[in-house]
């Protein structure tokens, strides 16, 4: 072969590698934009995946997914090579000088007329800089790609995703062992968070009983007696736990967190105090900074501490002990609350009452995490506000005496909570009096205000919000 | 490298002559560039030229001096409903030998010569327009069951007049595709019309000058016949033909005026004409291969009476041309 072919073999190589570079980069760039296209439009579903962090890996699944077709569409051809060439052609005016060149030299033509035909256009492409002379030009999925790159991230960082399909799961139907894993999950973040390790330990084994359920695809009744041995299990650990425990089952849960809050405050003061100073001005000044810690002065009062001179050794020992039963409250509050929901588990499964039972126990203290917040629904404003009555106003439902109307959620651990009614409200006229439903309501309220479950700063609360609603005690 | 060198002056050879003979055909016919082109390419393919166009454009004229500059052999047929095969072929004659005996004797008819113009071919019988069949195609006659050879190289033009059609015996089909290009002759423009005035009135004819001869025809022949062709090239006449198609193959492109007006396309002889046409067109141009745009420019002149038409096209008054012209513009170059 002469140097001019060889000359122009490679002049032209380079002419369709640098094409096939550009196809290459505008496939890669579709295929990314499409990547994160589909990963926008199916961002609601991100949710139901195992794993948050597997959320980050859907534009990768989507590329992957894509990548075949794009790439076997968008392969190179002997007819690209071809469209590239005449493109050149076109560029140089060289009359498919190139074009004939390319193929006489891939039939290794070596006729005299092949031979000046290679000749002509070798003259033609020596200078030939194929970057210069077709430079990139972009599609618009490649100009969507950061900007849709972009988007997804800052979606992806405020969970849009998750909340979307947090509120797609409260009306989407649930298994038993599904809502048990989610119970379980949120139990074991809340008790990672505030240090309750028997918690933490049942959370960890709830999860691992619901995902045995959800991967054997048990049904719901199989499932629930399954549960049984759970909800025995939770209550044999929580016995030590109240037994142990002598803070006052009238404590809020709260209050009992704001008492680990303060003695992690009175720790680190004391800690700063003994390096500081002596012994003598630690007692002082632990008496001073008492009054600023309203929770943990009040248990040194109950102790009878409050006005006396401690040790250094007496006061940590106090403080852990203090430390130690707030937090086996909490660790059995917690477990009770577990126990609770798994016996609604199992009593689910009787229509849409008991979904729904399930769903308000099962978000239980996640929904009112500050206990006394007070969100603004019909079923918890009792108490200061007797509210109006208005000529215009709904009736109540109508209150059916066999029907579950009860209290929900754990009295004893909040400052307030709710009284949802179970009964379906139907269109007509009520035949039950407005005075016969309050007073059966009052008639509850009393049977559970006589329980310790009901905290004592409450009961008067309650008892006024009654006496407010202005109902007789002949009504009772 | 010799080689090349050879082909690089065989390509400057081609070009000096055709440039040559153009610049000689001016001095008798004013404008026609691209009709001469067209029929000096008929001439370096081996093919033959229809020429229509209304009287007293220079049909004839521009034929006799294509044959004094070529040094080639000319004839005249003037076609009349009365002429006959024999006055075509020529016949045998009864004679008296140098001995006194007599014999019969080929009288050769005047389709003997390098160039025969058939003057208004339309207005002989069919019988006698297939007298020029075999002349054509063969290159020879038959006559008294002895084959005689032609002169090569061996050219018809044919003549026809578009508007005088009665008393015309149209060609057939079969005939009409044996002609390499038709040719439309266009009337001249208002500046050729005043050349035309002064070159005919003022003063004598001028004299022609011979700038190619047979040998240099013959060869230039198998000149264009080397002229390379790329795949990619060919592939495009094709589609090009194909797509005059009414039943086209299934995925090819389809031309709307082609599916509606055409009752059948292009036959495999109006893709050979318009491959070697484009050689040919390239050679000429001083070029060592086939372009898209030779293949373009060829396509008219190569195609236009291969396409049978309907009655529709005929109502509507759609014409061959404008069919081809939304064919080469729709068929892409490279698929």
């Amino acid at each position: 072969m002469s140097s001019e072919a060889e000359t122009l073999r490679k002049k032209l190589a380079e002419l369709l590698s640098w094409e096939r570079r550009k196809r290459r980069e505008q496939i890669l760039a579709t295929l990314f934009c499409y990547a994160l296209l589909a990963a926008l439009l199916t961002l609601p579903f991100h949710g139901f995946l195992e794993t948050v962090i597997s959320r980050w890996f859907i534009p990768i699944s989507f590329f992957g997914l894509m990548a075949p077709f794009f790439l076997g569409r968008g392969r190179w051809r002997s007819s690209d090579s071809a469209r590239a060439l005449a493109r050149v052609d076109k560029t140089l005016r060289l009359d498919e000088r190139a074009l004939t060149a390319w193929e006489l030299l891939e039939r290794n033509e070596t006729r005299a007329a092949a031979l000046m035909v290679l000749k002509q256009a070798e003259e033609k492409l020596t200078n030939l800089d194929p970057k210069a002379l077709f430079r990139r030009s972009w599609s618009w999925q490649a100009y969507c790609a950061f900007p849709l790159l972009f988007l997804w991230l800052g979606l992806l960082w405020f969970d849009v995703g998750l909340r979307f399909d947090s509120d797609l799961q409260l009306s989407a139907p649930k298994s038993v062992a599904q809502k048990l894993r989610e119970f379980s999950r949120e139990l074991q973040e809340k008790a990672k968070n505030e240090g309750l390790h028997e918690s933490f330990r049942m959370g960890r084994e709830l999860e691992q009983v619901a995902q045995k359920g959800i991967d054997a695809k048990t049904g719901d009744e199989k499932f629930k007696a399954d549960l049984a041995g759970m909800q025995k299990k939770i209550a044999t650990m929580g016995k030590p736990a109240a037994e142990q425990q002598s803070l006052s089952a009238a404590e809020s849960q709260q209050d009992l967190r704001d008492l680990k809050a303060e003695l992690e405050a009175a720790r680190d003061l004391f800690n700063i105090a003994d390096a500081a100073k002596g012994a003598q001005e630690l007692g002082k000044q632990w008496l001073d900074q008492l009054a600023t810690l309203p929770q943990l002065k009040k248990q040194f009062e109950r102790e009878g501490q409050a006005g006396q001179s401690l040790s250094q050794n007496d006061l940590k020992s106090f403080l852990d002990k203090l430390e130690k039963q707030a937090t086996g409250e909490l660790d059995r509050r917690t477990l009770l609350d577990a126990q609770q929901f798994l016996e609604q588990l199992r009593k689910q499964g009787q229509g849409e009452k008991g979904e729904r039972d399930v769903r308000i126990a099962g978000q239980g203290e996640r929904d009112s995490p500050d206990d006394g917040e007070r969100t603004n629904n019909r079923s918890n404003l009792p108490g200061k506000e007797p509210g109006k009555r208005e000529a215009e106003s709904p009736s109540l439902p109508e209150f059916q005496p066999g029907a579950a109307a009860h209290l929900k959620g754990l009295l004893g651990e909040g400052n307030s909570s709710g009284l949802v009614l179970k009964a379906k409200p139907s269109a007509g006229k009520s035949e039950v009096s407005q005075d016969e439903v309050i007073a059966s309501y009052r008639r509850q309220a009393e049977v559970e205000l006589n329980t310790e479950r009901v905290p004592e700063v409450l009961k008067d609360t309650i008892k006024n919000y009654f006496l407010s609603l202005g109902i007789g005690e002949g009504a009772k | 490298m010799e080689a090349v060198a050879e082909i690089e002056e065989r390509m400057q050879r081609a070009r000096r002559s055709f440039d040559d003979l153009k610049a000689e055909m001016a001095r008798m016919i004013v404008g026609h560039e691209d009709l001469i082109e067209q029929v000096f390419i008929a001439l370096v393919c081996g093919g033959h030229c229809l020429l229509e166009g209304v009287p007293g454009l220079g049909k004839t004229l521009m034929v006799r001096s294509l044959g004094e500059i070529l040094s080639l052999s000319f004839s005249r047929i003037q076609f009349t409903p009365d002429l006959m095969p024999a006055d075509i072929t020529g016949t045998n004659v009864l004679t008296d030998d140098p001995s006194g005996r007599k014999i019969f004797e080929f009288q050769r008819g005047p389709v003997f010569a390098h160039i025969v113009l058939a003057d208004e071919i339309n207005r002989a019988t069919p019988k006698t327009q297939s007298a020029l069949l075999e002349a054509m195609q063969e290159q020879s006659v038959t006559v008294g069951g002895k084959v005689h050879r032609l002169e090569n190289p061996f050219m018809v033009l044919a003549t026809q007049n578009p508007i005088e059609m009665e008393g015309t015996y149209p060609l057939p089909e079969a005939q009409v595709d044996r002609f390499f290009f038709k040719l439309l002759l266009q009337y001249p423009t208002r500046d050729e019309l005043a050349r035309i005035a002064d070159f005919t009135t003022a003063g004598p004819p001028a004299a022609l000058r011979e700038v190619l001869d047979t040998p240099d025809i013959l060869q230039m022949r198998q000149w264009v016949r080397d002229v390379p062709l790329a795949d990619i090239v060919k592939d495009y006449a094709v589609r090009l033909v194909l797509s005059t198609h009414p039943q086209r193959e299934p995925g090819s492109e389809a031309a709307p005026l082609a599916q509606k007006f055409v009752l059948y396309g292009s036959s495999p002889r109006g893709l050979q004409s318009v491959i070697l046409a484009a050689k040919a067109r390239a050679l000429l141009a001083g070029r060592p291969n086939v372009s898209f745009e030779d293949i373009r420019q060829m396509v008219l002149p190569s195609l236009r009476h291969r396409l049978i038409l309907n009655l529709e096209a005929d109502a509507e008054g759609i014409g061959a041309d404008k069919i081809l012209s939304e064919v080469v513009e729709r068929v892409p170059e490279v698929s």
